[in-house]
């Protein structure tokens, strides 16, 4: 029993000074957002809000936020439809040069970005798809669907087929079988796919930065475009801000959970 | 699901292409492309603006100029850009291969520019220096003045900073400093600059970008870097301990060109005109970043505490070493790029 | 989720003879076509007309694919590329498989915290983080400086501009796709089986290792293959924290493609990194059997 002691304290030791590690950027990047010069700097010299005026005060950013929000959610939907459609073929059916098609799943990922941008470039430049909103859902779809493509096999490898036969046996037909019995169980899977596709999207620069213009332009774009010569602060700001919201949504998910448990207390 | 699916599509399809639709209107407008961030901003405001409030035109802004992006356009014949700022040796390859479009003397008078910063295709938009970029903390009584006394790592201990790209006068300063005479650098000896380079290669760190150049100085890191002076400026500005040492600088220069089949071509024509006579718009570009403007007359329009850290100004100007010849990077830049990759990774 | 030992991964996807009909194409393999047909349009046709210039620019011929091998730096910056990739997959598993490991163990609050602190960076914008590594782990660094402050160090040490730069900035980056397949695929992992292996007399360790590790090999692969493909592209991350003996391609590509202009040259490179990472994970694939997981052969 002792040795099992000292190897969950060990777990729990690594597992803080990973945690430490994943969100160390953040002890810079906020107090960063703060401060009073248009130079990254740390530790921050004197408190201002300036980044957080200079964002609220330019559209260029509103829009490239709201440009980026919208591509993010139907990337989302496009690549968790055609993925975990993708991944139920790959793990379960049959079809010819399955080596193939795995290759070719993989290979967004693999391919420097930078390539996919030029050749998917041409192409829309001539469809003029360069600036709207469909083409750079398209090209971020291919980025992102391998994610939800390598989550939902995993997760569909991981399955027991026998439940869906048990339910099968007991009168549920094909559709409801799935979306009843399988669908809950990889659910934790697509979901983490389906935050990969959003992540992928809404961080994607490379693709973007050849696809946008000054019709339409994206928050990483935004970020971006300056960095040659120096890196706008602002970009601390939205990336602070992003945080705060993505906590608040964290914190009001757990609110609700914790009061539903309390409603449900109180009825038994 | 799927009927959900292809329907969705058909939808951001439709929102998708009708904003296209309506972009590519030819409405009376210019789309400018420069390095982006603040600088973009500052110019804009003070010399495209104004001309396009003048002239009755929009102005459209994109950035960062990319080269591939800008080749990829022309090879296309969609060309979505009509002015474009870009380093002198890319303008010289990109009218070389009939990339870019003549700039029409007619229209646009190049005589009071420097005529080595003009070419068939290609007008200044800004002039800087590399200099010797240093912290003052470090150096406090005694910093290096010469290329020689830079590479000499006895007498100023500590590390060089350089950008990593062939262009970044990294080749000239090691032969200036090795010896070899201003007016002689062209065409440079690149085997004995590799030497020279060799003396320090143990202290040289490379930086990316801008901000890397300006932390790398200010922090004490490498208390000396082969700096662009703005940069150094700026931070000087906001009160880090940085300044420019002006002699031997090597003075370099962003140009503009205009993409070939550009659709507004004859409004970027008519805004180089306009910018080139208006020497109090360059030098309200100058006033905000201390890089140069492209004529001697904007001089008397920027302010002294600016004048003093721009390398055209009166007192800088004779500590100049060379201006960089970007018709010959042009021919060799492949090459010599190779080869400091080369070299570097050893 | 009930799931009996014998039905470990290794022993391939559980399947269901029922289903087995000796067609090339069954219903459920209709379900890639949408994908297939999806990436065939945007990502391989455009692809193709870009790849072929490897062979036709500036000049007909192999001569982009010569210069490449001709020359030692390239065939670097290749084994850096493959080099880099690995070491950050294996940090990345071994960092990440307590975490999620632990994830399973914890309360609720507990878990949901370590959730926070994996989405974390998320929302954080790479350039943001990587340069917040820059200014942290630089000679002056608050990193360097607390190392000194306890005198483990009596100068500062060389923490970017070098190998050790571009693993913490991109481990940090690969860290959440590590994690969260295999929290995922844990969490389905009927915990009793351990207690089985236990109340039969297996010591703890051994039955980890033998009933409860074999398990989680579905999300331990596909953490895997999502960082290592993920990484082999990684450009602004080295090119910040790293120094130039660890240029990966991907900076190469950049460089050709968007300075030199070397476009045919870019494409050859592009091509070859992709006939070497299919060669690579067919190679592991024979070995590790993520062939089977991601449905290659049956």
């Amino acid at each position: 029993m002792n040795t099992k002691l000292l190897c969950r304290g060990a777990l729990v030791l690594l597992a803080v000074l990973t945690a430490l590690y994943l969100v160390a950027p953040v002890f810079f990047v906020i107090p960063t957002s703060f401060n009073d010069s248009s130079f990254l700097e740390f530790p921050p010299k004197a408190f201002s809000t300036r980044w957080y005026e200079a964002y609220f005060q330019d559209p260029a950013w509103i829009n490239a936020t709201l440009n980026s929000l919208q591509i993010g959610v139907w990337v989302t939907i496009l690549s968790v439809v055609l993925g975990t459609a993708a991944a139920l073929a790959m793990v379960r059916g049959r079809y010819p040069v399955k080596a193939l098609v795995s290759g070719l799943v993989l290979a967004p990922v693999l391919v420097p970005y930078v390539i996919i941008a030029l050749a998917v470039y041409a192409v829309f430049l001539e469809m003029g798809l360069t600036q709207s909103v469909l083409g750079f859902v398209l090209v971020h779809t291919a980025l992102a669907v391998p994610f939800v493509v390598i989550n939902v096999s995993a997760a569909l490898v991981s399955f027991d087929e026998r439940l869906e036969m048990a339910a099968m046996s007991l009168g549920a037909n094909r559709v409801t079988t799935f979306l009843k019995v399988t669908l809950p169980c990889i659910a934790p899977s697509v979901a983490a796919g389906a935050l990969f596709a959003f992540i992928t999207s809404f961080d994607e620069v490379v693709t973007s930065v050849f696809l946008a213009g000054p019709d339409l332009s994206t928050l990483p774009v935004q970020m971006w475009s300056g960095v040659r010569v120096q890196i706008d602060p602002t970009v601390a700001a939205v990336s602070t801000m992003l945080l705060l919201v993505t906590l608040a949504l964290f914190a009001s998910a757990g609110l609700v959970r914790l009061f539903r448990a309390r409603r449900l207390a109180e009825a038994a | 699901m799927k009927r959900v699916l292809t329907a969705g599509v058909a939808l951001s399809a439709v929102l998708g292409l009708a904003a296209c639709g309506a972009a590519g209107s030819g409405a009376d407008q210019l789309t400018v492309v420069m390095w982006g961030g603040q600088d973009q901003k500052t110019h804009v405001k003070e010399a495209i603006q104004p001309w396009g409030d003048e002239a009755g035109v929009t102005i459209k802004q994109d950035s960062p100029s990319d080269y591939a992006k800008f080749r990829a356009q022309v090879e296309s014949g969609k060309v979505s850009w009509d002015v474009v700022e870009v380093e002198p040796n890319f303008a010289h390859t990109a009218c070389d291969k009939g990339w870019a479009e003549k700039i029409d003397t007619s229209i646009v008078d190049t005589t009071d520019l420097n005529p080595e910063e003009v070419t068939d295709c290609a007008i200044p938009v800004l002039e800087y220096a590399f200099t010797i970029g240093y912290n003052t903390e470090t150096f406090k009584d005694a910093h290096p003045t010469s290329w020689a006394e830079f590479f000499d790592t006895e007498k100023f201990p500590g590390k060089r900073g350089f950008w990593k790209y062939a262009t970044g006068a990294i080749f000239e300063a090691a032969l200036l400093a090795d010896g070899v005479k201003a007016d002689e650098l062209y065409p440079l000896d690149i085997d004995r600059a590799f030497a020279k380079l060799d003396t320090i290669k143990d202290d040289i760190v490379f930086y990316e970008t801008g901000e890397q150049q300006q932390q790398l100085v200010a922090s004490g890191e490498a208390p000396l870097v082969q700096a662009w002076n703005g940069r150094i400026y700026s931070a000087a500005k906001e009160g880090q301990p940085v300044a420019n040492e002006w002699n031997e600088h090597l003075l370099s220069y962003d140009q503009l060109v205009i993409p070939k089949g550009a659709k507004n071509a004859d409004n970027a024509q008519k805004w180089m005109k306009w910018y080139v006579e208006h020497p109090e718009a360059q030098a309200g570009y100058s006033n905000a970043t201390a890089y140069g403007p492209i004529t001697e007359a904007a001089l008397e329009h920027v302010e002294p505490e600016v004048l003093a850290e721009l390398p055209t100004s009166p007192e800088n100007a004779p500590k100049r070493a060379a201006i960089i010849d970007y018709a010959w990077w042009a021919d060799n830049y492949d090459e010599v790029s190779e080869r400091l990759n080369e070299w570097a990774a050893q | 989720m009930p799931q009996e030992a014998g039905d470990a991964p290794g022993a391939g996807s559980s399947p269901a003879p029922a289903r087995r009909r000796p067609r090339i194409l069954d219903g459920w393999g209709l379900l890639v076509l949408p994908l297939v047909a999806f990436l065939l349009v945007v990502f391989v046709a455009p692809l193709v007309s870009i790849l072929a210039r490897s062979f036709t620019d500036p000049t007909t011929g192999l001569d982009n694919y010569r210069d490449f091998f001709g020359s030692p730096v390239y065939l670097d910056v290749l084994g850096n590329t493959f080099r880099i990739s690995g070491l950050v997959t294996l940090v990345t598993l071994l960092l990440g498989f307590p975490y999620a490991y632990l994830m399973t163990l914890a309360p609720p609050l507990w878990r949901n915290l370590m959730l926070v602190a994996v989405l974390i960076p998320f929302w954080t914008s790479l350039l943001v983080r990587t340069f917040a590594w820059v200014l942290m782990l630089g000679d002056t660094g608050v990193v360097n400086q607390f190392l000194m402050s306890i005198g483990l160090i009596d100068e500062p040490t060389q923490l970017i501009r070098n190998q050790t730069g571009v693993l913490v900035g991109m481990v940090q980056v690969m860290l959440p796709y590590a994690v969260l397949p295999m929290f995922a695929t844990m969490r389905q992992i009927d915990r009793r089986l351990v207690q089985a292996a236990e109340g039969l007399g297996a010591r703890p360790i051994s039955a980890f290792w033998r009933v409860y590790a074999p398990l989680t090999l579905p999300g331990v692969a596909a953490s895997c293959l999502l960082v290592f493909i993920s990484s082999i592209g990684f450009y602004v991350t080295p090119a910040l924290l790293g120094g130039p003996k660890d240029m990966m391609i991907g900076e190469l590509i950049v460089q050709q493609l968007s300075a030199v202009l070397r476009w045919g040259f870019a494409s050859a490179l592009a091509v070859v990194l992709l006939l070497v990472t299919a060669a690579l994970l067919l190679l592991v694939s024979r070995i590790v059997n993520i062939g089977k997981f991601m449905g290659g052969e049956r």
